[in-house]
């Protein structure tokens, strides 16, 4: 039977959730002008128990963290510990209001305060801002700042350059700010090209966004020449943090040369991700980059009290209203403590050892997209497997069969046939053996019953879904007439 | 350790798969100079008992609204969140998900994104809804580079009486540009005024952007302004609190081309300001120019009904310096929780919402009246908050917060004009004694 829209379980209930006020309730057209009242309001009415079945059973058509391991390659699909979700919902966190007198939220002020202590000596930056509400977002703060920064200096520079292998919210980041774009090529290791690098590193070159390790999971080794070269010419370097979680207690991006750092704490800091979000991004800054962060700061006074500081002398501005995504803040900081120092250093290198764990141990069957040891994520090319003529869309979705969520695929975009698998710190090595054993027995399956690959998943609720007709033609809403 | 399942005989076992002998040789290729001598100066790992009890001492630090009688909105509105809207997002399905990439195994989020789109469409009557975005204020500077790109023109209009930390976060957002941000005063009344447009508006005019209700709650003469705008071929943004369309006339109704918001308000709560979500919601023509995801019908294999992200051609990861924004994660859960509260009111349910805080806000306005001190500079053409003025408003908003009442937001914050002037809102969670008792205390001091 065909899954119904919540609109097809219209039953025409009244419900009552609200209190009925103790006043005379009026019309609208008491209070305001009827040519700027609504007649008709189309919307379904459902019974709560129908809606929880509803949800209920949605919920369960999906495969996430809690249930299947997730190898989501860049996105750090880690264990969300339930303390953070419980400490999140405390009433003193949950039922505060962004105008209400400073001095009535002092503890939601310390709290950032005191992540973004945790955050400056965890990179080395002087300070954070926590206004972004997303990775991207964060980058748009960041990538603002080198403007800002540029513009103050009146320093005539309108490139930035990005490599080949970037996550695409760099470039689409940097074309926001009104940037040119310049792409470099890696090196057939996947490294950035120093020599190319040196080629193109002009004055007109306002920063270079890079990721560390970089996105096919490898740690760019040559990192102290790339920002030696960069800042010689007066250009900044900016992190992506998006594969922070291999770093953490290993390195900091101040020692490597970083002059901006964005954090994804949805990713290294375990705070769920929410079908997509919400999420929060961390911007981090050094000393003489602090005058450009966005506004408000949380500054603590001589006293002791917590305020809120706009008095920022070369603020970009904001990206949004209010403080950012708090919630979100309390999450990450409870997780934070939760670790400290030692378990800080663990996350990382459980992280890395997940990673080169599963290269070692499918590398005889999955071509790795470079001889060089991995960091916390690996990328395969699944070149040899589309010679009998799968694709890396059918191995990953053959591993759905299996439990498992695919990892990342076609990305990055420098590597045919890509597979980006990211294992994180929090799985078993049970876990990662039964999914390198699903993986080997995909390969001979490729091999020897392609059609299991292609007609992939045969497990689920749905089979293949016509994305190519999605497109052509887009059916973007419910609408009473094309479904009744 | 916290959180981790690798015991040391699993370690031993990889580090010797992997042909290690030790942990540290992970980090063996990185530069001697960049790795850290000494541990991070942190305190150690915690039990779950003590971060709990920080947590709790810090979270009693602050003084949550309904310890209160709040009269506080302006932009941040306290509604009743029925209880299966947080039980149902916070299912470990939805919670622990990322972007449903794979539609195979996340048809649950999809199908709940589709409706949440189509609920935004029902309420808006516009065409096309996205996926979320972050929050109202990038929303707006979202739907304004929209209008940037449909039109190529370079000049936008921005209404000042858009709350105003929108008009920042706009501002920021541009300014990696040359664009040209004409500000538009409110009038006497608190309103957009047509005489004063017609004379910034041009034929290199992108939009207008705008808020009704706008940042005093007065609800605009949008049609009027829109169908103005169409003549110099600009198009017509209008900010927007969601609740209202319960009640007012839909952006379709008003011809608005793109309408964008907060969408905190179903079922959302307070959050300190965040995370809430951004809607954006527009007409058919101009859906190539939308940013963010978007999710679609269509069939699996068999022919069955089934959805998937799609057109994603617009977005970052395809298209890169190209792509119509940068957005990637946005606000789905939120988004999912704002369909899940609105199956449950239904139809009459967020009348009955929107109508309570109509109904209440006027009840207020009409009792402040009875006071001699307090004028009020605007019109009462208002939905669920209004501006009043007060000498030494600073000082009484003050005085009512030793008695645990909070009059509203003081507009002297972002407005020098209005620095004896207070804006408040009140929403279907006040009781009449609420405001009774605001009323009886402002009669006390107010002389």
């Amino acid at each position: 039977m065909e899954r119904k829209l919540i609109f097809q379980k219209d039953m025409n209930l009244q419900t009552s959730y609200i209190r009925k006020p103790e006043i005379k309730m009026e019309d609208a057209a008491n209070f305001l002008p009827s040519k700027y009242l609504r007649e008709k309001l189309p919307l379904p009415s459902v019974g709560e128990f129908e809606v929880i079945r509803h949800y209920t059973n949605l919920a369960n058509l999906n495969f996430c963290v809690d249930t299947n391991f997730y190898p989501l390659g860049s996105c750090t699909m880690k264990y969300n510990p339930k303390i953070n979700e419980e400490v999140s919902k405390f009433e003193g966190f949950i039922d505060i209001h962004p105008y209400q007198n400073i001095d009535t939220v002092q503890g939601a002020l310390e709290l950032i305060y005191n992540l973004e202590k945790l955050l400056c000596e965890i990179t080395g930056m002087s300070r954070f801002s926590f206004q972004a509400s997303s990775g991207a977002q964060a980058e748009l703060v960041g990538m603002l700042m080198v403007k800002k920064y540029h513009k103050i200096r009146k320093a005539k520079k309108y490139k930035v350059i990005i490599p080949d292998s970037s996550h695409g919210t760099n470039p689409a980041t940097a074309a926001m700010c009104g940037y040119k774009v310049i792409v470099i090529e890696s090196t057939k290791d996947g490294l950035v090209d120093l020599d190319k690098l040196a080629a193109i590193c002009d004055d007109e070159i306002a920063a270079m966004m890079l990721t560390n390790p970089n996105t096919l999971g490898l740690f760019e080794e040559n990192i102290l020449e790339i920002s030696d070269l960069l800042h010689k010419k007066g250009a900044l370097l900016y992190y992506d943090g998006a594969n922070f979680n291999a770093l953490l207690g290993v390195t900091k991006p101040s020692l490597m040369g970083f002059d901006i750092v964005h954090l994804n704490l949805h990713k290294t800091f375990s705070t769920p991700h929410g079908c997509g979000g919400p999420g929060a991004g961390a911007v981090g800054v050094r000393e003489e980059l602090c005058e450009f962060l966005p506004v408000p700061l949380v500054e603590k006074d001589k006293k002791g009290r917590f305020y809120l500081n706009y008095k920022v002398r070369n603020s970009i501005g904001r990206v949004r209203s209010f403080y950012g995504n708090f919630s979100v803040l309390v999450k990450a900081y409870a997780y934070l403590v939760r670790l400290g120092e030692d378990g800080l250093n663990r996350v990382s290198h459980m992280a890395v050892l997940a990673a080169n764990y599963l290269k070692a141990k499918l590398k005889d069957y999955y071509l790795p997209a470079s001889q060089k040891p991995c960091m916390h994520e690996v990328v395969f090319s699944c070149i040899n497997q589309a010679k009998n003529g799968v694709s890396t869309l059918d191995i990953a979705k053959r591993l759905i069969d299996y439990g498992f969520h695919p990892p990342t695929m076609y990305f990055p975009i420098v590597v045919k046939e890509a597979l980006m698998i990211e294992p994180t710190e929090t799985e078993s090595k049970t876990t990662l053996d039964d999914f390198v054993k699903a993986m080997i027995e995909i390969d001979t399956q490729a091999k020897q019953a392609p059609h299991l690959l292609k007609n992939a998943p045969l497990t689920t609720p749905l089979k293949r879904v016509d994305e190519v007709k999605a497109a052509r033609f887009p059916v973007l809403k419910w609408q009473p007439e094309n479904l009744e | 350790m916290p959180y981790i399942l690798t015991t040391q005989k699993d370690i031993e076992e990889m580090l010797k798969t992997i042909g290690l002998a030790s942990l540290e040789d992970l980090y063996a290729h990185l530069p001697f100079k960049i790795k850290l001598k000494e541990p991070l100066n942190l305190e150690k790992s915690l039990s779950e008992q003590e971060v709990k009890d920080r947590l709790k001492k810090l979270s009693e630090k602050n003084t949550p609204i309904c310890k209160f009688n709040s009269f506080l909105g302006a932009g941040c509105y306290e509604h009743y969140v029925p209880s299966p809207v947080l039980s149902l997002i916070n299912l470990p399905q939805f919670l622990t998900a990322y972007t449903p990439y794979q539609a195979e195994c996340s048809q649950g989020i999809l199908q709940a994104i589709f409706e949440y789109q189509s609920f935004m469409c029902l309420l808006t009557g516009l065409d096309v809804c996205n996926a979320s975005l972050l929050d109202g204020a990038s929303s707006l500077a979202e739907s304004v580079l929209m209008s940037l790109r449909i039109t190529g023109r370079k000049k936008v209009i921005v209404s000042n009486s858009i709350h105003p930390e929108y008009q920042i976060t706009l501002r920021t957002y541009l300014s990696g540009f040359d664009f040209e941000i004409v500000e538009l005063n409110f009038d006497k009344e608190g309103l957009i005024n047509l005489e004063k447009l017609k004379d910034l508006i041009d034929t290199d005019t992108a939009c207008i952007a705008l808020a009704s209700p706008n940042f005093f709650g007065l609800i605009e003469d949008v049609a009027s302004i829109s169908s103005f705008a169409h003549k110099y071929g600009a198009l017509s943004i209008m900010v927007s609190n969601p609740l209202s369309f319960a009640i007012l006339k839909s952006p379709k109704e008003l011809d608005v081309d793109i309408v964008c918001g907060d969408g905190g308000v179903f079922g959302g709560g307070l959050n300190f300001g965040g995370p809430s979500f951004g809607f954006l919601v527009t007409k058919q023509e101009f859906l190539r120019q939308m940013p963010g995801r978007i999710v679609g019908q269509t069939t699996d294999l068999e022919g069955r009904s089934a959805y998937c992200l799609t057109l994603q051609a617009r977005e970052q990861h395809i298209r890169r310096e190209k792509a119509t924004s940068n957005i990637c994660s946005n606000h789905s859960l939120s988004a999912i929780g704002a369909a899940i509260y609105l199956s449950l009111l239904g139809k009459d349910g967020l009348k009955e919402v929107a109508l309570s805080s109509l109904n209440l806000a006027h009840y207020l306005y009409e009792k402040l009246h009875q006071i001699k001190g307090i004028r009020f500079p605007f019109k009462d053409c208002f939905f669920n908050e209004f501006v009043w003025q007060v000498d030494n408003a600073k000082k009484l908003i003050k005085m009512l917060y030793k008695r645990k009442i909070i009059a509203g937001f003081y507009l002297g914050n972002f407005y020098q004009n209005l620095t004896s002037c207070i804006l408040s809102c009140c929403t279907e969670k006040k009781k009449k004694e609420d405001i009774d008792e605001f009323v009886e205390a402002l009669k006390e001091i107010v002389k």
